[in-house]
């Protein structure tokens, strides 16, 4: 392979530009590629996201009973601490109560931690850490997020104990950050007991989890955007790759045509050269050596120039005889003179007559429909397809015919020979070559060739569509040749005619 | 050459067979040819014998159209290939007017394909160019006659028809066909190709013989079947 020029690569680009064959090739890759990535990462951040949420939700239930079980125990502790005042007290025992505030008030731990006691009329008897709440009643506070608390708390006291979360002021840095309490009740003294714990790191690590998890999902839709375009530069980059070698191929076909175009015309210039100058040129010669003897006879009295006249007359008859052979050979001009349908009627009686193979040719009844090249083509074909049937087909009879229909025009030549498969070896090349040739004109008029073949017979059909049959405006009109294709010339017409 | 001389009535369409008086005025010949050589070869060859006439030679069908009702001729050699309106063309349409007209179509071609095309389109005769120059003045007096004329070594089998039995239609029939299957009248139609209703008429029946089709809706059924009308906006 030779190397890839620039050149060739901004061709290339260009025709994927352009609409066509190359753009839908592009097109149908990218397009299932694109929706299928889109889909597949919305499913995948979708689900991520939810499990995800499950196991931070879960985190975040494991760290708050952890909690909730160290607060229980703090106030088992204090309950212990307690129970040597407590448990043999009457319920108006101001110096036992006395006694176990200054035993709770003495139980601080950690930073922020502490028990407090409220009475159940909301008044506030031990906040060590917040000595401010002290003998004030706070029944009917609520936190800045309007939640109950002490009510709450007195509540869960006299149910026997529970916990409870609200907003709280953290006495260490004077901020509000959520906290989790239990409380238990002294039922004698219409007391509750209680200790909180903040909670703020417990909810600090859930959302840091959380702010993970979005990060993970965000760096998981780089890699796939990353990966898919990776994957549409590929199939870009192979669209390009493909459409060149089209190109390319197409070129080298091109080539191919061109110089095989080149080389039958010369050799059919050739051909008529020597024709004309091995059989035209001579008779037109011995013509006038024949005139030219007459006249001197004349000039001389010889009654035998009469016989050179009655010579030359002959000469001329067979190169006049021979011009029509050559001009027919080239070109038939029943084709441009009479149409496709008498043309190809010709073409069929002396193939039967130089064969022998029956032949038999049918039409519709109009004459001059099909546009010129398409006329051209079909005669062409026709005359290609009777070739091959001689030399390959080994056919009895061939039947051709031509009609018009809704979507053109087509010609139909059949056979009962061997089939083209079956006619291998040395034929089966020119034959090929005889099929490319019919294509290749029937492409150019955007035409159809459909080769059927089978070991009974073999059918063709070349169709030229619609665009190749003349207007029927050209038929109209008065006093006007109806179907020339001449018809057009600018001669000046007689009155009343229309265009 | 004047039209308005009263001997040419003579001739007027009805005369079935004015050759059976020959001497009585030359044959009226017009000859049309666009190749000038030819044309003036043959008017050389014709004015050397005294019964007939060569009264114009013109270069193109559409001259022999126009003025053919002028000039008047009993015989016309017309040549077959010319650019414009083509010999056969001109055939028919100088016949719609002057149907007694006796037209000998000149060809180089001499296949059977030419021969029962001309035949078809109403000539009397095909005359090949290089035939012995005898065989025109004979050509004309057959026809003058009333009989055809064909070329010798190709009278042999020759029907205007096509492998199916068909006989094809004429550049005229099909522009009538075309008009007919576009929904217009006897009368439009001639109005459209400036000819007369019993002209269309004529056309018509011949056009539903050749096709065998009795019904103008088939006609038109026909014509869109076989991509007569594409292009003329005609749907069934």
């Amino acid at each position: 392979m030779s190397r890839i020029s620039f050149h060739q690569i901004t061709q290339a680009l260009g025709s994927l530009r352009r609409p066509g064959s190359a753009r839908a090739l592009l097109l149908t890759a990218t397009v299932p590629l694109i929706v299928t990535v889109a889909g597949l990462s919305v499913l995948v951040a979708f689900e991520a996201r939810r499990l995800s949420e499950r196991e931070i939700a879960e985190l975040e239930t494991q760290l708050i009973e952890a909690k909730k079980r160290e607060l229980k125990n703090y106030l088992a502790l204090a309950r212990t601490a307690i129970a040597r005042d407590y448990n043999p007290a009457l319920p108006d025992d101001a110096a036992a109560m006395e006694r176990v505030k200054q035993t709770l008030a003495a139980m601080v731990y950690g930073s922020d931690g502490f028990i407090f006691v409220y009475d159940y009329s909301g008044t506030n008897l031990v906040a060590p850490r917040q000595t401010r709440l002290i003998n004030r009643n706070w029944a009917g506070l609520r936190d800045v997020a309007d939640t109950p608390v002490v009510d709450e708390l007195i509540d869960l006291a006299r149910a026997g104990g529970g916990y409870h979360s609200y907003l709280w002021t953290k006495p260490s840095t004077g901020e509000t950050e959520r906290m989790v309490s239990y409380v238990i009740g002294l039922q004698d003294w219409q007391w509750a007991v209680g200790t909180g714990i903040f909670i703020d790191d417990v909810l600090e690590t859930v959302s840091a989890a959380r702010a993970e998890t979005e990060q993970r999902i965000r760096a998981t839709f780089g890699w796939i955007a990353a990966i898919t375009t990776g994957a549409l530069w590929i199939v870009f980059l192979v669209g390009v790759i493909i459409v060149m070698r089209d190109r390319r191929r197409a070129d080298r076909k091109l080539k191919a045509l061109t110089l095989r175009i080149f080389d039958t015309q010369e050799e059919e210039r050739g051909r008529v050269a020597r024709e004309l100058h091995d059989s035209i040129s001579q008779m037109l010669v011995g013509v006038r050596y024949a005139l030219e003897l007459a006249r001197r006879r004349l000039a001389s009295g010889d009654a035998r120039a009469s016989d050179n006249l009655d010579r030359g007359i002959a000469n001329l008859s067979a190169a006049i005889t021979e011009v029509r052979r050559i001009s027919r050979d080239l070109r038939p001009s029943v084709l441009d003179d009479l149409g496709i349908g008498p043309a190809l009627q010709a073409l069929c009686e002396e193939f039967e007559q130089r064969t022998g193979i029956h032949t038999e040719f049918e039409t519709v009844v109009f004459s001059n429909r099909l546009a010129p090249e398409a006329k051209t083509a079909f005669y062409r074909i026709a005359q290609e397809a009777l070739t091959n049937i001689e030399r390959h087909a080994d056919a009895r009879a061939v039947k051709l015919s031509v009609f018009g229909h809704k979507e053109g025009a087509t010609m139909r030549i059949s056979d009962n020979g061997k089939g083209i498969d079956a006619s291998g070896g040395r034929g089966a090349g020119s034959r090929g070559l005889g099929l490319r040739n019919m294509h290749e004109r029937l492409e150019r008029l955007d035409g159809r060739l459909t080769v059927t073949s089978t070991a009974e017979g073999t059918l063709i059909d070349a169709t030229v569509p619609l665009t190749h049959l003349l207007p029927p405006d050209t038929l109209g009109g008065p006093r006007r040749a109806p179907n020339l294709p001449q018809s057009d010339s600018d001669r000046p017409v007689s009155e009343g005619t229309r265009r | 050459m004047s039209p308005a001389s009263p001997e040419p009535d003579k001739f007027a369409p009805g005369a079935r067979h004015p050759g059976v008086a020959p001497q009585a005025r030359p044959v009226r010949v017009m000859i049309v040819d666009d190749h000038p050589m030819v044309a003036e070869g043959i008017e050389a060859i014709l004015e050397s014998y005294d019964d007939i006439s060569v009264i114009a030679t013109l270069s193109s069908g559409q001259e022999a159209i126009d003025r053919v009702a002028d000039l008047r001729p009993d015989v016309i050699l017309m040549d077959l290939n010319m650019p414009g309106v083509n010999g056969l063309s001109a055939t028919e349409m100088i016949l719609e007017t002057r149907s007694d007209t006796r037209i000998l179509i000149l060809s180089m071609h001499d296949t059977p394909e030419y021969i029962s095309t001309a035949l078809s389109h109403g000539a009397r005769g095909y005359l090949l160019k290089d035939v012995p120059t005898e065989e025109i003045k004979s050509a004309i007096d057959q026809v003058m006659q009333g009989e055809r004329y064909l070329c010798t070594g190709t009278r042999a089998a020759i029907t205007p028809q096509t492998a199916d039995g068909r006989v094809p239609l004429t550049n005229r029939e099909q522009t009538i066909l075309l008009q007919l299957a576009l929904g217009k009248s006897n009368r439009e139609v001639a109005e459209v190709l400036d000819i007369s209703v019993r002209t269309v008429e004529t056309h018509r029946k011949n056009i539903k013989a050749k096709l065998g089709i009795s019904s103008t809706a088939g006609l038109t059924r026909y014509a869109l079947e076989h991509g007569v009308l594409q292009g003329t906006g005609v749907r069934l």
